[in-house]
């Protein structure tokens, strides 16, 4: 009788799966919340499925369900998509070291299911086995594993989120829309690399505020963002001249 | 409809497009110092100019739900805050209606 899980393969997969659970649990209140959001915003449940599926990007989902309108802006909820979503271009970075093996088209599909969790799990996984057996490689089935529980936790639970919204009622009242900066608060906290590191979100931060406050619109998050972006900039000028 | 398809399609082109270019782009010249600063602050200089307009309500249930929160996600996980935020916001907005 050979299952799956009797391969060494197969027993990759289980590990990456098991390893991932805790996750996969914690995702499930982010993804009620987004999904009746999103439908208290106007979206179909199936395009919250549609949204989640393709993206699998939590911050960037939060985000623009925050900025949703009907009809949605999609210029800007397509420039901010980008901009938070940048991180995701330093992640690829360190990991390509550990898919050089790979064909360029398994890389691609690898990198498809790169979110912050698997990122995280699959480089630590990787490190690790470079230091015990020397070989500076991914295992693509424990990260597959990894992947496929996270990726079809967030998927299922937005879209029974979706389903649920309409009879959650008046969210507002309930305190439910502080789920949107406490989510943003934690991933922050989790990007906290001291003070002077974080100026440039309090410059975001005061920008975005005044400009909320002053003029109408959203052109906050793009004036926040701008300035921060800009300090940052300032700042690397000044301690590292290259 | 179309444009909720339309826009959709088009963000996940965008964080695609962030997932595979570090790849493509990197995996055979180094960043340099001053663009990686640059990328590693973008993220929380979006994340936090999307929620300013919580930190705008001019509510004081709402100001101080957020110190709570702020407070909670500084030492506690994800969970902890979602429903730290959540109930504080709740509560407050019901004891104080202004």
């Amino acid at each position: 009788m050979g299952t799956a899980s009797d391969t060494p393969r197969g027993r990759e997969v289980m590990r990456g799966l098991k390893n991932s659970v805790a996750m996969q649990i914690g995702f499930i209140p982010f993804a009620l919340v987004l999904g009746a959001q999103a439908v208290q915003k106007g979206l179909h449940p199936a395009e919250v499925s549609l949204m989640t599926g393709l993206n699998f990007a939590g911050g960037s989902e939060f985000a623009a369900i925050a900025l949703w309108t009907s009809p949605p802006h999609l210029l800007l909820i397509a420039a901010i998509t980008l901009l938070i979503n940048s991180r995701h271009v330093l992640m690829g970075a360190a990991l390509a070291p550990f898919i050089r093996h790979l064909s360029k088209r398994k890389a691609l599909a690898v990198l498809f299911f790169m979110c912050d969790e698997s990122w995280a799990m699959a480089l630590a996984d990787a490190r690790k086995r470079t230091a015990t057996q020397g070989r500076q490689a991914l295992s693509v089935p424990y990260y597959a594993g990894v992947s496929a529980g996270l990726y079809l936790s967030w998927v299922i639970f937005t879209t029974i989120g979706g389903l649920l919204g309409p009879i959650m009622g008046d969210v507002h009242a309930l305190g439910f829309d502080m789920a949107f900066p406490a989510v943003f608060l934690v991933l922050i906290r989790g990007m906290w690399k001291g003070m002077r590191a974080a100026i440039p979100w309090g410059i975001s931060l005061g920008v975005a505020i005044l400009t909320y406050l002053f003029i109408p619109g959203s052109w906050y998050v793009a004036s926040g963002a701008c300035a921060g972006l800009l300090t940052a900039w300032l700042m690397a000028k000044e301690s590292a001249p290259c | 409809m179309l444009m909720t398809c339309l826009t959709i399609v088009v963000m996940a082109l965008m964080t695609y497009l962030t997932r595979i270019a570090g790849y493509l782009v990197f995996r055979n010249i180094e960043m340099g110092q001053r663009t990686r600063q640059v990328m590693e602050a973008a993220p929380g200089c979006v994340l936090i100019a999307v929620i300013a307009p919580h930190f705008a309500t001019g509510r004081l249930a709402d100001v101080l739900a957020l110190a709570i929160t702020i407070a909670v996600a500084s030492r506690f996980p994800l969970l902890v805050t979602v429903l730290a935020g959540v109930a504080s916001a709740g509560i407050l907005r019901w004891l104080l209606p202004l």
